[in-house]
């Protein structure tokens, strides 16, 4: 029961984007297969103050969303959050996928039973 | 926006991946003799018009809206009633409507100008100035802020429009104290804010109870009170002084005033325990009372209701043959009144950041751009109070006595039978004040502090009816007040006798928010609307003056606060020793099951 079962194939979706997309997000993150997201509190700095004036338009209170994700559903969910974050203005926020080498987290039992996984 | 339906994004997917390297844009530092890296600088952005919209469109939207939401429902209801009950078109819709677009984008500039610049400016005095300078120098800084965020509160503007529909003959004193010294008037209620927010710093400093605080302050309070009361000629000015302790706190007041509190607090080694800001915005309801009702008293020492009326008839005959220069017209005067209420705290402020911190101001940009936005948006919410709220409020006042009484130049009126009309009238009033209150963002926010402080006790959905069915009553009795033309007395004495009853019985918790909570409910769209329907509704009705509404509306929410508060507790005891007794009697099982 104690041994780790690596979860291979997995890929990092980080999105960061203004407070009010945040619900829009995790909803089209969620209608195309994505199972949990974490959200975390940030404040950004840089685009707005180089956009001058236009600045004062830029909301600096993000949120940072991680989805954990698989990488044959990675290219769905990005373009999917894409749209839904409104990324297609300036100051609006960024996204990037990063490679995950290994995850582990509890396998519920029938899982294991279907994957043949457990040690017995 | 433009929609795409996302199956033809995803077929058309791999046509639009366009793959660009990020080193393509960015830039490696040139290096100078020394190998040390030369500072990059980035050339600012260009933005096509069409990009400019896009980025701007969200945060002009989102803002607007807000404001939307707060107006046009108050303002649909107040329509609807007079249209569908009263059957009356609202009279000068047109130029009411223009007016409350106004108040909206008056509104919208002006919160987002105090969020840029006023609140960051006072933050930054807030956190610096109590570990700089001592606490007298501090508190003193206070009591001048008061006095300060009190002219640049919006609502004000509504207390001061409000003197000209008094009758000077049958409110001498009243007539008085919102004209000739109407700036005095304003003055004195600034420092009564200063003083509440210095007894309020000083009461959080040394963790004294503020219950001990609400006894002392209500007591010369109320023997005022009743002394006025006894005073023919002074009755009448009860009314605005007990309304003045509801239009202080507003938007402008309550952060900046608690954001030096906290300063102080923090300075001295107190963290902000959550009840920190309490207390400051009750003393700041029930000191301007106190100031406003002495102010009266020394008015009446100086000059008697003769020499008034003389004065006032003197300028009536004179005013009408001179016309006036454009700044005391309107619009010019509101513009002159917004300017005249923001600077002098911008200015109080950097003088406070240049001399006593020594200090210069950072982003300094964006706060000139935030207080620029603050001007503004008081100079159009002027506009707007004139020819929006005030005369959306003073026509429906007017038009809601036409349900049960005859009102000159109102057909068929009364409408209703006089019972039938009455209850109309009371109810269209208690809606009134239910409606606003549910959806002012402050009570939800003390809402929120109020769910955190009692563990779950007391849900925000609970304070935020009870306060809201607190103002509603007290509106219709205020009301109820210009129809029977009831003393002021009889209704506040022994509003605030019970206040104390429930004060001694409430744990201090709820003492705290239930007595904010008075504060809390009175923004800017609500006080002028109210008072307006208050002076509209009392001329309709012929009463001698319309004030005394808003302060009915401060009185309800304590008590319904602290009753719900008392009950909450009540029903969470009942349950503790329903479970015990619970346990007692399966313990009990168990043995006779074991026997």
């Amino acid at each position: 029961m104690s041994e780790i079962i690596y979860l291979t194939d997995v890929a990092v979706i980080t999105c960061i984007v203004d407070k009010e997309r945040t619900d829009a997000v995790l909803l089209a993150a969620r209608d195309v297969g994505a199972r949990g997201a974490i959200v975390h509190t940030a404040k950004s700095w840089g685009t707005r103050e180089r956009l001058g004036v236009w600045g004062v338009a830029v909301e600096t209170e993000k949120d940072v969303i991680n989805f954990m994700v698989s990488s044959d559903q990675q290219d769905l969910i990005f373009d999917a959050i894409y749209l839904a974050a409104d990324l297609n203005a300036p100051g609006r926020g960024v996204m990037f996928i990063s490679p995950v080498d290994r995850a582990a987290t509890y396998v519920p039992e029938a899982l294991r039973k279907r994957l043949h996984v457990d040690p017995e | 926006m433009a929609q795409i339906p996302f199956s033809d994004y995803l077929s058309a997917r791999r046509a639009l991946k366009n793959e660009v390297s990020v080193n393509l844009l960015t830039k490696l530092p040139d290096f100078d003799a020394d190998g040390k890296p030369i500072p990059v600088e980035w050339a600012p952005m260009r933005f096509t018009t069409t990009e400019v919209l896009r980025l701007i469109q969200p945060y002009v939207s989102t803002r607007f809206m807000d404001q939307v939401r707060a107006v046009v429902p108050l303002a649909l209801y107040l329509a609807l009633f007079q249209l569908l009950i009263l059957n009356q078109v609202v009279k000068d819709s047109l130029l009411i409507t223009g007016g409350l677009f106004a108040v909206i984008i008056g509104l919208m500039i002006f919160m987002e100008g105090l969020a840029r610049g006023l609140m960051p400016f006072g933050e930054i005095i807030g956190s610096t100035l109590p570990r700089k300078s001592p606490l007298p120098v501090v508190l003193f800084i206070t009591l001048l802020l008061g006095i300060g965020v009190t002219f640049a509160e919006p609502a004000i503007g509504a207390l001061q429009a409000a003197g000209q529909n008094i009758s000077v003959e049958r409110a001498p004193y009243l007539y008085a104290l919102l004209n000739d010294w109407a700036g005095t008037l304003v003055l004195v209620v600034g420092a009564s804010v200063g003083l509440a927010a210095v007894l309020g710093t000083v009461r959080f400093l040394y963790g004294w109870s503020l219950k001990p605080l609400i006894y002392l302050a209500l007591a010369p309070v109320l023997a005022l009170t009743v002394y006025c009361a006894n005073d023919p000629d002074l009755r009448n000015t009860l009314g605005l002084a007990w309304d003045a302790g509801a239009v202080t706190t507003g938007p402008v007041t309550v952060p900046l005033v608690l954001s030096l509190g906290i300063g102080i607090a923090a300075a001295a080694g107190k963290s902000d325990s959550g009840l920190s800001g309490f207390g400051i915005v009750t003393l700041a309801s029930l000191f301007p009372i106190l100031g406003v009702m002495l102010l009266t008293v020394y008015v009446a020492s100086t000059v008697t209701p003769a020499e008034i009326i003389e004065a006032a008839r003197l300028a009536a005959s004179t005013a009408q043959d001179v016309q006036l220069p454009w700044y005391e017209r309107s619009p010019g005067a509101e513009i002159v009144l917004g300017i005249r209420a923001i600077l002098p705290l911008v200015i109080f402020l950097f003088l406070v950041l240049k001399v006593v911190l020594r200090d210069r101001l950072p982003n300094t940009g964006e706060i000139l751009y935030g207080i620029g936005l603050t001007i503004i948006g008081m100079c159009i919410f002027n506009v707007g109070l004139t020819y929006g709220l005030s005369k959306l409020g003073g026509n429906a006042g007017g038009m809601v006595p036409a349900a049960f009484m005859e009102i000159g130049g109102i057909a068929n009126s009364p409408m209703y039978v006089y019972g039938v009309g009455l209850v109309i009238a009371l109810a269209f009033a208690w809606f009134l004040g239910f409606g606003a209150t549910v959806a002012e963002p402050a009570l939800n926010a003390l809402g929120v502090t109020a769910e955190e402080l009692t563990e779950g006790v007391f849900k925000k959905k609970t304070l935020i009816n009870a306060v809201s069915v607190g103002v509603a009553c007290g509106i219709a009795l205020g009301l109820a007040k210009l129809i029977f033309d009831l003393p002021l007395v009889w209704l506040i004495i022994p509003g605030y006798l019970a206040a104390i009853v429930l004060t001694m019985f409430s744990s201090e918790t709820f003492v705290n928010v239930a007595w904010d909570s008075a504060g809390v409910t009175t923004g800017p769209i609500t006080v002028p609307l109210v008072l307006a329907m208050g002076i509209g509704f009392g001329n309709a009705t012929n009463a001698v003056e319309g004030f005394g509404i808003l302060c009915m509306a401060s009185i309800g929410p304590i008590i319904t606060v602290m009753i719900t508060g008392l009950w909450a507790r009540f029903q969470a005891n009942r349950q503790v020793r329903a479970a015990k007794h619970e346990t007692v009697i399966s313990k009990e099982r168990e043995v006779q099951a074991i026997l």
